[in-house]
């Protein structure tokens, strides 16, 4: 027995070294993928021969996306749907390693900041990418108030509007004032999310201080908080606090959708394509009615970023292009009627019309703003 | 008496199967919504009934194969927790040695732990051993969070054995194995069953190290459920997950019961 136990314990030590795999490495691109030619790059990418994509949303849409590239490219998908925030984590927590497993992501929401400041892209990209040009300018340079330098592809566009109930609310309010009337006198009707739970209730609240504490304009081009832009947000605090008994504090974008659809709220904040995605998945009523009203809100939309330690990088942007390109795009619209990153590709029947876009939606404030808000709203209000 | 007995009686089977059976029935209704009808406001129930988000989840997630990998861990992972843990179970329930106390605390650490916080710590652990992206590296991640409750619950049951029963087996002179054939194991045997439900279920339900060391080599069910059920929450395709997730539980949960009936102490004596 006494001789069986160790010549066991190192059979299973053994085992652990001859079975295990590790990150898998496939055979590095030996070109500069900077200054290589699209053809070159497509070449290494089917040298490469598999890419790992990390996704949160639109299941669907990314199979069948991996399907074509699988078929037109024959190089394998890994699809990988997760949660933002874990996918997040995932990617972080192998940064430190050579060699990671993503090569491909979705990037968005408060992550943007996050990962920026963290370096966990590789780029920039847009002097690689072939279409670069016919994707969204702005959202080439700036996403959720960051400052993304080219890093980030876009590929997908959208914009935070009131979603409302047309049996329930007859006259959506479009100015500050109209709304605050109607929230004091229906009680409860009007939800929104925790701000540091999802998009929706960043833009909400970002209004919210905008018409508040005296306007936006004073935050542009600042890239460091000033303290004494901020001195005054107690107003914005004092309006949630003094009709905390009137509003709803959801959990998060969908959760607050959730909530119309069972008729806990009337009306409340979301995202575009979470709307249209519940809708066709018979999660929302589809007599729901959504605007951009004329006190603004915020969009954007989100990007695509390659990871600084990805072992595919030339198939990561072969993917990306894939993503971006003229079919996928309209692709992408039909099934989910989800905005397109593309700017030539001409639209129709979307919830929010193209109007109350130009008009009506607005840019976020700066990235140090947006976190400051978040924490703060935290403090002042969740908290008390 | 017997009457008010009979009908305290009848009210709380009612509220067990009211408070078990709303949320399956809940979970199985939305499974089955038809995305032309959406179930909504004012309608108490769906208008109409559909197989779509079932057909949804098996046509764009990878269900089938995360099924397999999920319960091929669970028995690895319930197997060595159970190995691990019955004799440090012995140990600390039978034999009173320095530090009990701050050992019983520091094992149940994994589960104290936000799970991102143990899984973004470990990732580093595992990919040094060059166990990430590895079915071992799996087992032991999974072994590791169900260790701590296979371990509480055999620990109290080799607490609860009579020591007047290891005398009297003592003194009709059972050796170490008789003892552990005879008493120990027959006698903790419930508690084992009980470790071994939680262990399983520990390791069907976790997520956070399995995804960070496993995927994208690796996915489970809680992988593909979380995709549903955390940022973007899809509360049709949710349901079918989740039913998915624990159908098999019930099934398992129903077999182990039938062994948890059994009087430990009778069957310690051989009168089962």
């Amino acid at each position: 027995m006494k001789k069986l136990l160790p010549f066991v314990l190192a059979c299973l030590v053994a085992s652990v070294f001859v079975f295990a795999e590790g990150a898998k490495e496939t055979a590095a691109p030996q070109i500069d993928l900077k200054t290589a030619t699209w053809d070159q790059i497509v070449q290494a990418a089917k040298a490469e021969g598999q890419v790992t994509f990390y996704a949160w949303y639109f299941p669907d849409y990314f199979k069948e996306a991996s399907m074509d590239f699988e078929k037109q490219y024959g190089i394998k998908v890994n699809l990988v749907i997760g949660d933002q925030t874990a996918n997040f984590n995932k990617a972080i927590a192998e940064k430190g390693n050579a060699v990671g497993t993503i090569d491909c992501m979705i990037v968005g929401g408060q992550w943007v900041k996050t990962t920026m400041d963290l370096d966990l892209f590789w780029g920039p990209v847009n002097k690689i990418m072939p279409d670069a040009d016919k994707l969204a300018p702005t959202l080439w340079v700036v996403q959720e108030g960051v400052m993304t330098k080219g890093y980030l592809t876009p590929f997908h566009r959208n914009q935070t509007g009131i979603l409302y109930d047309p049996d329930r609310v007859t006259n959506p309010p479009q100015t500050w004032e109209e709304l605050t009337a109607w929230i004091d006198a229906n009680p409860k009707k009007f939800g929104f999310n925790d701000p540091s739970k999802g998009g929706s209730g960043q833009s909400f609240v970002h209004t919210l201080i905008a018409y508040t504490t005296g306007g936006l304009k004073q935050y542009e081009g600042d890239s460091d908080l000033v303290q004494t832009k901020v001195a005054n947000w107690d107003l914005a605090w004092k309006w949630v606090n003094d009709r905390k008994d009137n509003l709803t504090f959801t959990a998060s974008n969908n959760d607050s959708i959730t909530r119309l659809n069972d008729g806990e709220l009337a009306m409340t904040v979301a995202w575009d394509d979470n709307v249209k995605d519940m809708m066709t998945k018979g999660n929302l009523f589809k007599r729901a009615k959504m605007y951009i009203p004329k006190m603004g809100l915020a969009g954007g939309g989100d990007t695509m970023g390659v990871l600084k330690n990805a072992p595919d990088k030339a198939a990561a942007l072969l993917f990306i292009n894939h993503i971006t390109s003229k079919e996928q795009q309209v692709k992408k619209f039909q099934m989910l009627n989800a905005y397109p990153a593309r700017v030539d590709i001409p639209i129709e029947g979307t919830l929010l019309t193209e109007e109350d876009r130009k008009t009506n939606a607005i840019p976020w404030f700066p990235a140090p703003y947006k976190s400051h808000m978040i924490a703060e709203f935290v403090k002042n209000v969740l908290m008390k | 008496m017997r009457r008010f007995y009979l009908l305290l009686t009848a009210f709380f089977v009612i509220v067990q199967l009211v408070w078990i059976g709303v949320p399956i029935m809940m979970a199985v209704l939305w499974s089955l919504v038809d995305p032309q009808y959406p179930w909504s406001f004012p309608h108490l129930f769906p208008q109409r009934l559909a197989p779509a988000p079932w057909i949804y989840v098996f046509k764009y997630t990878n269900i089938i194969k995360a099924l397999k990998t999920s319960y091929s861990i669970a028995p690895f992972a319930v197997a060595l927790s159970f190995l691990i843990s019955l004799p440090t179970a012995y140990v600390l329930g039978r034999k009173n040695i320095p530090g009990k106390k701050l050992f019983n605390l520091v094992v149940l650490l994994p589960i104290i732990m936000p799970g991102m916080v143990v899984a973004l710590f470990l990732s580093r652990v595992f990919t040094a051993f060059r166990l990430s992206q590895t079915f071992i590296g799996l087992v032991l991640a999974h072994t590791l969070m169900g260790l701590p409750y296979m371990l509480r619950v055999l620990t109290t049951s080799f607490q609860t054995i009579p020591q007047d029963v290891i005398d009297a087996a003592e003194n009709l002179g059972a050796g170490t194995f008789v003892k552990i054939k005879d008493i120990f194991l027959p006698m903790v045997r419930p508690g084992l069953l009980a470790g071994m439900i939680f262990a399983f279920t520990t390791s069907i339900e976790e997520f956070n190290l399995t995804f960070i060391i496993g995927t994208p080599t690796f996915e489970t069910i809680p992988t593909i459920l979380f995709s549903f059920m955390g940022y973007n929450f899809i509360r049709t395709n949710a349901a079918v997950v989740a039913l998915v997730m624990m159908t098999p539980n019930i099934v398992m949960l129903f077999i182990v019961e039938r062994f948890l009936k059994s009087d430990y102490l009778s069957a310690s004596l051989g009168k089962m």
